[in-house]
């Protein structure tokens, strides 16, 4: 099974590797790397499909398991994103993300050895956690656009045109758009996501898993708000996604 | 059989001299018939741009100096003007074919226009019966081989102009420019050139402004746009993506606080400015807003110099396919004789 995973790994890897290889070497398009991002999610799903079998429900008990679901919903949306809006830059930025996910979660410590099956399984539980790191792979996926949107503010306010880079980017206004069109579906995940936790038979109210979850939810609620009522520069949008990703995370922290 | 070529081009004559032996493209098929028919002329096709014009002609090898000669009779060549011809003849012949096809002999190094005009002088040529087994071949091996010269290199890389440079930005920062306005600042020259790159990718609105408003309308009319009265662009701002200025002002005319004025209007969308003035027309604070992306004319050109270099760089490797091929033609040649 940990094959399975070390296996995911390197085609993430790979595919982080190529993707960065045909900016330096200034190549045209290449589909390898969606093709080796498209095989380590087959590998990532099925090393879940396994975990879950142990499981006997939703693998998302230990670190290991969060971070692996966690890598398996970032690459789930840009095979959905990548293809369908060419953003397939987006691959050379996420496959490296990926991978550091899935290491991650190989290191010792992360996985239960020996994985206890769930006795009681609360449905709505089990929706609560897969939605909600459902939305976590739609929200990672925005700040990573949202990354590629400062490179590239970068590289045509300081007019280096010349590199490769620059030349493979996509648009600026393909790249915000992508970044408020992945934030607004991890919103609209993450929303379903406490919905489903209030139905938890275990649900109490004023945990401190609940009170992170609820500011973060606030958080992006309001800069959603302010993009589409007032209007904001796409850098501050995109600083705010990525800031506000990486914030976010605490609410497994507190877990 | 032998291949001869003919010709002149921006680099051997001046305008005037390319005019006089210029030939409408209409005419192209006849006067490549017309040469075909010439005693001990077998095959003929005629190229005319506004950079060149050459005949390839497949000559009896028997006769070729007559042959030559009838040809150049034929073309009304002035013996004054013979300073601006160059001549060809065999391999030399096909491998400048080649170059020309390539981009190498254009004006602006790599350019792809020129493919499609030879494609299209040929196709003039072959429907007025005009070509054979020898020019049949030779144009139709050019072609591949101008295609392999283009995948192969980065002749095309790059940008050759001022207009093209500030096109691949706007599509940089706009993905298709069917959904942006754009405002042009000041009718000139430049203005223009740069507006018509942009209209012809289908911009889906212009306003012209310029001091003179006839000149603005003039401007306007030509490019499907609206003009804008001077005092009143500032109006206008809040609606476009992108602003090309270029006014003969030495005091700058976009100053920082026109673009603060409109940025909630526009919700703080990213502006594309081009400023191609000398002095600059737009204050050099405009550029670190955080929406506005502004370029100058020194900018731009540096791109533009940049892509030339590049280019001029990739020659060599371009010259090594052309040769490989013509010589792996002459053999197949040599073969089939």
């Amino acid at each position: 099974m940990t094959l399975t995973l070390v296996i995911a790994a390197i085609l993430a890897g790979l595919a982080g590797v190529i993707g960065v290889r045909s900016i330096v070497t200034d190549r045209k398009r290449t589909r390898w790397t969606i093709l080796f991002m498209l095989l380590s999610f087959g590998a990532q799903l099925m090393w879940l499909g396994m975990r879950g079998e142990q499981r006997a429900g939703c693998p998302l008990l230990d670190a290991g398991e969060i971070l692996v679901f966690l890598g398996w919903s970032l690459s789930l949306f840009y095979l959905v994103v990548g293809s369908a809006y060419r953003v397939t830059l987006l691959g050379m930025f996420s496959a490296p993300v990926v991978t550091v996910l899935l290491l991650a979660a190989l290191l010792p410590g992360m996985l239960d050895v020996d994985p206890v099956p769930k006795e009681n399984v609360d449905y709505w539980g089990e929706m609560h956690s897969a939605v909600s790191v459902l939305s976590y792979g739609a929200l990672a996926l925005g700040a990573i656009s949202g990354v590629m949107f400062l490179v590239l503010d970068r590289l045509l306010k300081t007019r280096d045109m010349s590199s490769g880079l620059f030349k493979k980017m996509p648009p600026l206004d393909t790249l915000v758009g992508s970044v408020v069109r992945l934030t607004v579906i991890g919103v609209i995940f993450l929303t379903a996501g406490l919905g489903f936790g209030f139905m938890m038979e275990s649900f109490s109210g004023g945990g401190s898993h609940f009170w992170v979850a609820a500011l973060v939810w606030c958080a992006y609620a309001l800069m959603l708000g302010v993009w589409f009522v007032r209007g904001m520069t796409p850098k501050k949008m995109s600083v705010f996604v990525v800031a506000l990703f990486v914030v976010s995370l605490s609410v497994f922290a507190v877990l | 059989m032998n291949l001869f070529c003919l010709g002149l081009n921006h680099e051997t004559a001046p305008v005037e001299v390319r005019e006089k032996y210029s030939i409408p493209m209409e005419r192209l098929g006849e006067r490549s018939r017309e040469l075909a028919t010439l005693d001990g002329v077998s095959e003929a096709v005629v190229i005319s741009t506004c950079n060149r014009m050459e005949v390839y002609v497949a000559v009896m090898e028997d006769d070729v100096a007559g042959a030559e000669l009838r040809v150049k009779e034929s073309l009304g060549f002035d013996v004054s003007d013979r300073v601006h011809f160059y001549e060809s003849k065999s391999t030399e012949a096909m491998k400048h074919l080649c170059r020309v096809v390539s981009g190498l002999d254009s004006m602006v190094l790599g350019e792809t226009e020129i493919f499609g005009q030879v494609k299209k002088a040929y196709q003039y040529a072959l429907e007025a019966t005009a070509t054979g087994g020898v020019l049949n071949k030779v144009f139709q091996k050019s072609f591949g081989v101008g295609k392999r010269v283009r995948t192969e290199t980065m002749i095309q890389s790059g940008q050759t102009s001022v207009g093209s440079v500030a096109l691949d930005l706007a599509e940089k920062i706009f993905s298709d420019l069917k959904d942006s306005t754009v405002m042009v600042i000041g009718a000139g020259e430049m203005s223009r050139i740069t507006l018509q790159s942009m209209v012809l990718r289908g911009v889906k609105k212009v306003y012209v402004t310029n001091r003179s408003y006839d000149k603005a309308e003039a401007l306007a009319s030509e490019v499907g746009g609206e003009a804008v009265k001077f005092d009143e662009w500032s109006k206008v701002l809040g609606c476009v993506d992108v602003v090309i200025s270029s006014t003969g002002a030495t005091e700058p005319v976009v100053r920082v606080a026109d673009i603060e004025a409109v940025r909630r209007l526009r919700k703080y969308r990213p502006l594309f400015m081009i400023d191609i003035a000398v002095p600059r027309d737009i204050e050099h604070a405009v550029g670190e807003i955080e929406e506005v992306y502004l370029y100058d004319l020194d900018t731009l050109q540096e791109q533009v110099d940049e892509g030339h270099a590049r280019r001029q760089a990739e020659v060599s490797e371009c010259e090594k396919i052309i040769d490989v091929e013509v010589e792996k033609i002459t053999n197949q040649q040599r073969n089939d004789v």
